[in-house]
């Protein structure tokens, strides 16, 4: 009888430990140790294809075709979110923007005053390329992609490629990102709550169980119980909601599989905890889930074979979903926690033997972080973060080499009176550490305060955007090295003035350092320690400086300049 | 309890560890007076399996990161 009752207990300690910490430990040291896969090379596109290398002792970084590390600089449109709002309650109801190609190829339909962002165009493409953007994170909403469940749009999906060649033809990289806001448009209408900024799930995988949908923080979309409620089911596969939104990234990963215009999958925008608490969250949850579908986009198997449709604990992996995609880098953020927080929410352990990842973090200090939230203080006298700027940086640079990532910045803004303090901070913080960003948003209607890189226009009343905000436009069109093989290199832009220097090392027969100077810089160039042509692209305007190392130090430098500012021009 | 709450939570786990071996060793020392040795034993393991794993997980992030 004892004998039996100590089997019995051995057998719950064993189960329970298999799927909590001791299983999920296991399984990551397990893919920590397996060799990464190998890939063959891509078909040649107008772009290089991008991936991680993986330095010796050193933090893993955006590389190209020739192992320099790739800096990327751009901004986020938001017009391809389904948003809710008045009279979008109805799963039916048709997006705001066509989502079919055809109707943006002749002409740029009318911005619509029922959404907050102006429909994105072929010219925006160009707009970023002119401001030395060398990137572009497309936000896409899960209820376009599968509205009816099991039943993917073709269309979308051709009007997503559509964007995508609009990049390449200006020389942009895409960063596809499975974006969402407050869970869904679908989390239904409540005290507090403005379904027009919600977005994301279907109403078919919304599953509130009843919760009310109601603000309780102020005015905090995600502070709100059928949110909540909503997350925790997507978190632990109700119904199989989870293994859907997997489907959905193979369905898009089967589309953009031999296409090195696309960098990879953001596979989680800002992920809500739910009803579960950090750390437990993210390392038995959400970093589980991006292993699941970096298995079924790639085809590796690092967890354990599981059946689908319901709860999948950590040590599960996925099947493979046919995509066999070795290429396309995946981009990790951590949980909407660690945003507030800007502090670590989870022990950093590996996600996958898979080499190609990037741990994505949102930077709003002083935007979104406690000091802001809770205690409501002025930037500019915060008593958080105890580390400033930095400690967001230099944590997030910690946990990306622990789990094995390159470090981006997916998302950093903030309202336009704050540039000078907020948006200038981060943007130094990004040289310090080799960084690149995404800016939120690209372009927003309205007034004084949303938070887009153009302005609202003068009179005021249209809801399209205005001119270029002198202030983004000085901090954000930025010189910046896009490529270099030193990933040691420092580098300062001084948008007060126009200068810029950069010290780096080279051995001889290194390819080039690779320098981008927008339009509106115009001071002069000089190298020294190395061979330099500075070249001017017809397509987007601007300088380019490549430089060829002769092997030792090096440095590029561009003069003080009067700054030009096109604004509306 | 508190040992297969350190699985998930690793902070409960050295409390396990704690109540576990001092109610093993209390029921032994009882000589058959005191029962739930069972349990007392899987929650103790369980509650080392649990600091195991946190000191791992620890360890593996200040050596890797």
């Amino acid at each position: 009888m004892r004998r039996a009752a100590l089997v019995a207990g051995g057998l719950v300690v064993l189960v329970v430990a298999a799927v909590t910490y001791p299983g999920a430990l296991a399984v990551s040291m397990i893919a920590r140790l397996v060799p990464p896969p190998l890939a063959s090379a891509g078909q040649p596109g107008l772009l290089p294809w991008l991936h991680v290398e993986h330095p010796r002792n050193g933090l893993p970084y955006i590389a190209d075709d020739r192992a320099r590390l790739v800096l990327l600089h751009g901004a986020t449109p938001a017009s391809l979110l389904d948003f809710g709002g008045p009279g979008r309650s109805s799963p039916d109801a048709p997006p705001v923007y066509s989502i079919d190609p055809a109707d943006y190829a002749a002409r740029c339909p009318e911005p619509s005053a029922a959404s907050r962002y102006p429909p994105l165009c072929q010219a925006d493409l160009s707009q970023m390329a002119a401001l030395g953007f060398n990137s572009l994170r497309l936000t896409l909403s899960w209820s376009l992609l599968e509205p009816v469940r099991g039943q993917f749009s073709q269309l979308y999906l051709d009007r997503v490629a559509q964007v995508v060649d609009w990049a390449r033809s200006v020389g942009i990289y895409v960063i596809i990102d499975m974006h969402q806001n407050a869970y869904s448009r679908f989390v239904g209408p409540g005290k507090g709550v403005d379904l027009a900024y919600n977005s994301g799930a279907p109403d078919w995988a919304t599953i509130t169980d009843g919760m009310p949908s109601q603000v309780f923080l102020d005015s905090q979309r995600e502070a709100n119980l059928a949110v909540f409620q909503a997350f925790t089911n997507f978190w632990y596969n109700r119904s199989g909601i989870q293994d859907e939104y997997i489907a959905t990234i193979a369905f898009l990963g089967k589309r953009f599989k031999d296409d090195s215009t696309v960098i990879g999958y953001s596979l989680f925008n800002e992920p809500q905890n739910g009803w579960n608490l950090p750390p437990g969250f993210e390392d038995l949850l959400l970093f589980p889930f991006y292993r699941r579908v970096i298995d079924a986009m790639t085809g590796i198997h690092d967890g354990l074979p599981c059946p689908t449709g319901n709860f999948l604990p950590a040590i599960c992996g996925y099947a493979d979903l046919g995509v066999h995609d070795l290429r396309h880098l995946f981009f990790l953020e951590p949980g909407l926690l660690r945003q507030i927080t800007d502090f670590p929410t989870h022990l950093g352990l590996p996600v996958s033997s898979y080499p190609n990842l990037v741990l994505d973090i949102h930077a709003y200090t002083h935007g979104y972080t406690i000091d802001k939230l809770i205690f409501n203080q002025d930037p500019a006298h915060a008593s958080y973060p105890w580390g400033g700027y930095d400690q967001t940086y230099s944590l997030a640079e910690r946990e990306a080499k622990a789990i094995r990532a390159a470090l981006f910045v997916s998302e950093f803004g903030n309202d336009p009176n704050l540039d000078s303090l907020l948006l200038a901070g981060q943007l130094l913080e990004q040289e310090k550490h080799n960084v690149g960003f995404a800016f939120w948003t690209w372009k927003e209607n309205g007034g004084s305060h949303s938070w887009g890189m153009f302005d609202a226009p003068k009179t005021g009343v249209s809801p399209m955007p205005g001119c270029l905000r002198p202030a983004r436009e000085r901090l954000l069109a930025r010189v910046y090295p896009r490529a270099t093989s030193d990933r040691a290199v420092t580098y300062h832009y001084d948008a007060d003035t126009g200068a810029f220097n950069l010290s780096a090392n080279g051995r001889a027969g290194d390819p080039p350092t690779v320098v981008s100077i927008p339009p509106e810089v115009r001071g002069t160039v000089d190298v020294a320690g190395a061979e330099a042509t500075v070249t001017q692209p017809g397509l987007v305007g601007g300088r380019v400086v490549s430089v060829t190392p002769a092997g030792g130090p090096f440095s590029i430098t561009v003069a003080p300049a009067q700054i030009a500012l096109t604004g509306c021009g | 309890m508190l040992g297969l709450l350190g699985l998930p939570f690793g902070v409960f786990a050295p409390f396990a560890v704690w109540t576990g071996a001092r109610s093993l060793r209390r029921i032994r020392a009882a000589r058959g007076a005191l029962s739930g040795e069972t349990s007392a034993l899987c929650g103790l393991v369980a509650g080392l399996l649990g600091l195991a794993t946190l000191i791992a997980g620890a360890a593996y992030w200040f050596l890797a990161s």
